[in-house]
């Protein structure tokens, strides 16, 4: 069965837009530097002879001169005493902890270079996050401070030292207040209670910018656990979210990544089931994306929505209004149905952090019996504990003058507090300010006292994530500026019998963990973390007050349904590259596209098309956004599937202090956030106004285009399990040969891509960036086409509507259904063809093919005339502008000393005027099979994984050796669900793919 | 002059002589000494030296410190003597956290007699410095002779050449001023030049001659600019001066040192690397080539003390060090990967092969062009050793199936393609 859906990664390929079409005419995309070259007066200039002739004579004159230097003179120095365990050459790993997973660390000759997934971790399973990808690049952030400020004055620890103590000596009757974002590790948690145990005026105040006090305030009243409870994703066949970005952000992503892919990958379809995910959604989230049903809803509707599913499924509750939104209504009901059928083996999440919402939340999840299945509440999580209320509790202490010091730790209020300016004039009153900021940060500024902590890989540490669960970090490079351990600076300062943090921690390990797990220090080191027995997650029931919060709600709707001429309804959210905005620096994540809207380097105001042409707003309009407390002005993104009414901003912008390349990125949202009830929200009732002016987005969605070919394949679960071969499109293909067969005898390096388990998250993008060296372009050059990325994930949109498929052009013209779109993200690299379009095109053999199937690409031979990425079909190649790690145009990427050191020697830094693309990381493959070669075994399948493979959290990504018949790979290539892209041209790609498939049910 | 030095050599060699000999006879019996002298070298040396401590003690004086049956029980069995109590022992432990090794294969006469070699030895070096210095004067002094000699010598022959020119030129001037007064006309010199050239000269409108020679002028540069083209960037032969001037040919060739004591990375990693002086002082600790230098450590390993902040005599490390800083010979550029580890553990190559005769080597140099025509070409001809190595099973079988028969160089494996090197 051959599907005629139309696919189409964004509007302007949809509707065909001039602009478009004149792009994707040429016969390179890429915008060519022409016009600078031959600008006017470039075209008008005359040459003289005479000049000619002297261009040539100093042209050859300077060339032979150039040519007279010397052969530069390589040193090489020895260590004087090598460390034992380092051998030049060859990688180290170490165990450390990167946001409560615990992570291998890469070193070569003590520098590390990338961070893998620890597969002993009990939340990543050995997979990682782009974030965590890219958070060894920070460690060499030249925006980092160098040593400690006093004053705006760079001085000595020691001074810093007598300062702190002399100041906090004068502090007397007035409070100290220590303000972290979550701090769950142990030992910091015991320095924190030492420091309050000699400075009994202390108190520590955790606040997270993107907070989910709601919940913990909801399961204190619910079941008098004031606790993140831990989900199970895994235990769920029907999961209902309303609003939760739990692939993409939202409290474990990564975690929830491996459960939610556990009930839909190849090893579930095979035992004919898969879960059934609805998702009830203003923006359209990653989370959204990868749902089988997704149903616009405008926030105010949300916890309407949750209220009549509550009463839907039985539960006694009265004053509830009904949803004026007809599909919502319908939906809802559905969903109640489908969760009844399902329980015990269901789950409700909701994104918001109001309390009367998540009540209700628990409440349903109560009466469908989630909690010993799908919601464990004792085990809970600790990945965020942070109050609100508290926060704002400490900021009218500061502005009454009751507060004499304070410090912060990894937090940064003066950003990304809702409030910053009462924040701000508030901590004048404080008269001891001090940061523990890495930079001088939005807050550290402010601040006498600069005390810059390690980064993670500089430091010993460690967490405890979730009960039970306990990881350790140790430093696997001397620090690399002046900076010190802000847990070693607390010790100092509270005059602590152990000074040293290293003791400390070692200290507080065999305590309390080590004894109860029984292994030594060293083991720990070893394997990264301890894991408890879990306790048995017992059965609850919601003991909360649903009566009271039916009216919270109702007046909370009312409040963000405002009407009025622009009135839109405004949802701030965390999106899954930058986050809460903490690593905002960071270039890769600012060039990783974003998952959903691909925009890449900055914010925008996401916009339903149809909603936008009501508004008559256009593409990349620029618009003000005002609420009664703050207004941003920012471009327009037309977003499908974005609830008609709402607009969406993300948090994590308009950093104006962490640095070169966060500086002028995106505006800051965070002042949006209202505090409602004691907790902080993201939704707010808005106005959007045409600020005038355009600001074009640099959005890679179209780059690439495939020129409408239909290269992605999906099926329904009903259809797949009648024929597994569904949608795969299987045809008859001409195998009319031009070339030869090329003979693979001994290894056949092949991958499989399960489109039904990848969500899209963009991790492998980022972990591609760091194993292979790929440059960061900027914003300017993404603009123009030119993004490095050898892997990308092309996103692309079908209209849903109601099972009838739009096939015919003009039909797609009706935006009426653009509200209604499911999404298929497919991640597109090399293909590594047998018969390789690219290979035959290339004039000096540059590009060529390998007996073991890898489309070999050689930089040096290549002259850059570019054929080859005008022939492939995939467009996969990239090419070189510029020496983008050696060009001072490309200043906040690693034009300088200390950030080339996270380049991978194994692999060359390509020059400028030379194509690149996937070498399906021929560097680890050679590794592998030279160590099989040293160990005198045969090569096991698993013992090369690729960079992108290793770091997915649902092992969407196969790859191993096609010869060998029981390889991971040949039995996933062997899956009626496999098909090739393009395969009618005959290509013979190297990459397979599975169909998506969704579990839709007919209505 | 040269007669000076060889006397002052003779005078030194006969006083060194009479010194030993007065050393030798003073001792009681030189017998025991000759025989002790031998022990000494094969047991002892490693940790001990007599006036300078190395790991053990200075045997300097050690028959007026200790009595010969405390010694004698020591040598036999230190750490017995050490267990019993005895509190001189007690105190000799201390010296060093390395313990006396016991020796209960020396008989008493064996012990004795190297205590007799070391009295007498104590007496020896002042007498043998004295004459080591003058030795090392007077070759100074030959020295300086000999160079002055050579362009002395020179400078008469350039003198001698020039007389002759001259003389001979005088003569033949007077000879035609004889012949003129005789009447005889003498014919100029130009114009029998002149004749001479004529037939240059008819050569020169030779067409056919001249394009033979603008030919053969085209081809000589032609060809020497091509090969020099290819010799761009090739440094075989390079040979930079080291910052120590460390010899292989001692270390490798004449010691038969293995070379991955020192390159332990050959076998294991990508580079063969460089050794961390730690390295050189499992040995340079206690060896350091004293008796070339006068009793004192040479100079080239003190470069390494120094680097280290090592003092010799205290045996401590400081914190003042220095890295040294080797010039690199074997530049492989960027682009291009290679693996010692692949070549010589897998391969079982030979280090001699690239690196050529490195044990016949005072200063390394460059032996093999490390061109990629080179590798390419030892790829092709080069059998690849899948002997035990299980890795090579399905390859080997595979390819068996295709190409019966052939040889299986690391090119037919896949050797020459571009990823194998180049990522």
């Amino acid at each position: 069965m051959e599907s005629n859906k139309k696919y189409w990664k964004g509007l302007e390929e949809l509707q065909n837009t001039k602009d478009f079409v004149e792009k994707n005419k040429n016969e390179f995309a890429e915008s060519l530097p022409m016009e600078e070259v031959l600008n006017e007066a470039g075209l008008s200039t005359v040459t003289p002879r005479r000049d000619f002739l002297k261009a040539l004579g100093f042209g050859l004159g300077a060339v032979t001169l150039a040519a007279c230097q010397k052969t530069p003179v390589h040193k090489s120095i020895p260590y004087l005493v090598k460390p034992e365990e380092i051998v030049p050459g060859i990688p180290n790993y170490y165990t450390s902890t990167f946001n409560g997973h615990s992570v291998l660390v890469k070193t070569r000759e003590g520098r590390p270079i990338k961070i893998e997934g620890n597969p002993n971790c009990i939340l990543s399973r050995g997979a990682l996050d782009a974030k965590g990808q890219a958070s060894v690049l920070d460690l060499y952030d030249v925006s980092k401070l160098k040593g400690p400020v006093l004053n705006d004055a760079d001085v000595s620890w020691a001074k810093i030292d007598e300062f702190v103590k002399a100041e906090l000596s004068k502090v007397g009757g007035k409070s100290i207040r220590i303000v972290s974002s979550t701090v769950n590790s142990p030992s910091t948690k015991a320095v924190i209670a030492d420091f309050i145990a000699k400075y009994p005026s202390a108190k520590h105040v955790q606040v997270d910018a993107v907070s989910y006090t709601g919940i913990i305030k909801a399961n204190e009243a619910s079941f008098g656990k004031a606790v993140l409870p831990r989900y199970r994703f895994d235990n769920a066949d029907v999961i209902v979210s309303f609003g939760a970005d739990f692939l993409g952000s939202w409290i474990s992503h990564v975690e929830f990544n491996t459960q939610y892919a556990s009930k839909r990958n190849a090893a579930a379809l095979k035992g004919g089931k898969m879960s059934r995910h609805i998702q009830f959604e203003a923006g359209m989230s990653l989370t959204g994306t990868n749902a089988d049903a997704r149903i616009p809803l405008k926030p105010s509707e949300e916890g309407i929505a949750l209220l009549n599913l509550y009463a839907a499924l039985g539960g006694a509750v009265s004053g509830v209004k009904k949803l004026t939104n007809q599909k919502a209504d319908t939906a809802i009901l559905l969903a109640a149905k489908e969760l009844t059928a399902a329980k015990g083996r269901s789950l409700v999440v909701s994104g918001s952090n109001d309390v009367s919402v998540q009540t209700v939340v628990n409440a349903i999840n109560s009466l469908l019996g989630s909690y010993g299945s799908t919601i464990d509440l004792d085990n809970p999580s600790y990945q965020y504990t942070g109050i609100d209320s508290d926060f704002v509790t400490l900021v009218s202490e500061m502005n009454s003058g009751s507060v004499g010091a304070v410090f912060f730790l990894n937090s940064n209020p003066a950003y990304e507090y809702a409030d910053p300016k009462a924040f701000t004039e508030a901590l004048a009153k404080v008269a001891l300010r001090v940061s523990f900021a890495d930079r001088k940060d939005e807050t550290a500024s402010l601040c006498q006292v600069i005390a810059p902590n390690h980064h993670y890989l500089e430091s010993w540490g460690d967490s405890n994530p979730v009960e039970g669960y306990y990881t350790i970090a140790q430093p696997t490079i001397n620090p690399v500026y002046n900076t010190r351990n802000a847990e070693q600076g607390l010790l100092i300062w509270s005059d602590n019998a152990v000074q040293d943090y290293y003791q400390y921690i070692q200290n507080n390990w065999s305590k309390s963990v080590l004894p109860q797990s029984g292994i030594s220090w060293k083991e720990l080191l070893q394997k990264g973390s301890v894991t408890m027995a879990p306790k048995t997650g017992g059965a609850y029931s919601s003991a909360g007050n649903v009566g009271a919060a039916v009216a919270a709600i109702v007046a909370e709707s009312n409040a963000l349904a405002k009407a009025g001429d622009n009135a839109v309804e405004l949802q701030v959210y965390e999106s899954t590259g930058i986050g809460d905005g903490k690593l905002a620096n960071n270039p890769w994540l600012q060039e990783l596209p974003d998952p959903v809207s691909k925009v890449t380097w900055d914010n925008y105001v996401a916009i339903g098309p149809k909603y936008a042409e009501q508004l008559s707003i256009g593409e990349n309009d620029m618009v003000t956004v005002k609420t009664d407390k703050y207004e941003v002005t920012l471009p327009v993104l037309m977003q499908p599937g974005q609830a008609s009414g709402t607009v969406s901003i993300a948090v994590g912008y308009g950093r104006t202090m962490a640095g070169k390349a966060a500086a002028e990125v995106g505006k800051n949202a965070y002042p949006f956030m209202r505090l409602v009830n004691g907790t902080l929200q993201g939704n707010a009732a808005a106005t959007i106004s045409k600020a005038g002016g355009i600001y074009e987005l640099a959005q890679t969605q179209t780059h690439h285009s495939i020129e409408g070919r239909n290269i992605v394949r999906e099926t329904t679960l009903k259809d797949y399990l009648k024929d597994p071969n569904a949608g795969t499109g299987h045809r008859h293909i001409n195998h009319a040969e031009l070339w030869p067969e090329y003979e693979q005898p001994g290894h056949s390096w092949v991958m499989a891509i399960d489109l039904n388990a990848c969500t899209g998250c963009g991790a492998c993008i980022v972990a591609c960036n760091a194993e292979n060296n790929i440059p960061v372009v900027g914003r300017d050059e993404v603009r123009k086409r030119r993004e490095m990325h050898w892997l990308r994930i092309d996103r692309y949109y079908t209209i849903n509507d109601s099972g009838a498929k739009v096939t015919k052009h003009k039909e797609m013209d009706d935006l009426e259904s653009m509200d209604n779109v499911s999404v298929i993200h497919q991640p597109m690299l090399c293909q590594h063809c047998d018969h390789a379009p690219c290979e035959t095109v290339c004039p000096v053999l540059a590009t060529v093919h390998s007996s073991e199937g890898l489309n070999q690409m050689a930089y040096n031979r290549c002259i850059g005339t570019r054929y080859c990425a005008n022939n492939c079909p995939y467009k996969v190649r990239r090419f070189n502008w510029f020496n983008y790690w050696n060009d001072s145009r490309f200043d906040n990427y690693m034009n300088n000393e200390f950030t080339q050191l996270v380049l991978n020697p194994d692999v060359t830094t390509r020059s400028r005027g030379v194509m690149e693309k996937c070498s399906m990381c021929v560097q680890r493959i050679q590794t592998g099979k030279l160590q099989a070669k040293l160990d005198k075994r045969t090569l096991k399948d698993g013992d090369i994984k690729m960079a992108c493979q290793q770091t997915c959290p649902t092992n969407a990504i196969i790859f191993g050796d096609g010869n060998d018949p029981n390889s991971e790979v040949s039995k996933a290539l062997k899956s009626e669900r496999t098909y090739y892209v393009l395969e009618e041209i005959n290509t013979k790609p190297g990459i397979g793919y599975q169909t998506k498939v969704r579990n839709t049910v007919e209505v | 002059m040269r007669s000076i030095s060889l006397f002052f050599r003779s005078v030194t060699k006969s006083l060194l002589l009479v010194s030993f000999l007065t050393a030798a006879v003073s001792s009681a019996n030189a017998q025991d000494a000759a025989a002790g002298a031998a022990i000494f070298k094969q047991k002892c040396t490693a940790c001990h030296a007599i006036g300078k401590v190395v790991v053990g003690p200075d045997l300097k004086g050690i028959n007026d410190r200790r009595s010969e049956e405390w010694l004698l029980k020591w040598i036999k069995n230190a750490p017995a003597l050490i267990a019993s109590g005895d509190p001189d022992a007690k105190e000799a432990e201390k010296f060093s956290p390395a313990m006396m090794s016991a020796f209960p294969e020396l008989t008493d006469d064996d012990i004795k007699g190297i205590l007799a070699y070391v009295k007498a030895e104590e007496t020896k070096p002042a007498a043998a410095a004295a004459g080591t210095e003058a030795g090392a004067a007077a070759e100074g002094g030959s020295g300086e002779i000999s160079n002055f000699m050579i362009f002395g010598l020179i400078a008469v022959i350039i003198i001698a050449f020039i007389v002759i020119v001259v003389l001979n030129r005088v003569i033949r001037t007077l000879e035609r001023v004889m012949l003129e007064k005789q009447g005889v006309v003498v014919e100029d010199e130009d114009a029998v030049s002149g004749d001479r050239l004529a037939g240059l000269k008819q050569l020169s409108k030779n067409k056919k001659f001249i394009l033979f020679i603008v030919l053969l002028v085209v081809i000589a540069l032609g060809s020497a600019g091509w090969m020099g083209m290819w010799e761009t960037g090739v440094h075989t032969g390079y040979q930079p001066v080291q910052p120590i001037k460390f010899s292989h040919q001692l270390h490798a060739g004449l010691n038969k040192i293995d070379c991955q004591y020192c390159h332990t990375g050959a076998f294991t990693s990508k580079n063969a690397s460089i050794p961390s002086l730690n390295v050189c002082m499992n040995c340079h600790n206690y060896v350091t080539a004293s008796d070339k230098y006068d009793g004192k450590t040479s100079p080239e390993i003190q470069k390494i003390y120094h680097a280290l902040d090592y003092n010799e005599t205290t045996k401590q490390y400081g914190k003042n060090t220095k890295p040294v800083e080797w010039i690199r010979i074997h530049n492989l550029p960027d682009l291009a990967y290679f693996n010692h580890s692949q070549h010589v553990a897998v391969a079982g190559i030979e280090c001699q092969k690239c690196h050529g005769p490195i044990q016949t080597m005072e200063e390394v140099y460059q032996y093999s062009p490390l061109t990629m025509k080179w590798c390419v070409n030892c790829h092709k001809e080069t059998e690849v050793n899948h002997k035990d190595n299980p890795y090579y099973d399905r390859l080997i079988a595979a390819h068996d199936k295709l190409k019966k028969g052939e040889k299986v160089t690391a090119a037919v494996l896949g050797g020459l393609e571009c990823s194998k090197c180049h990522y």
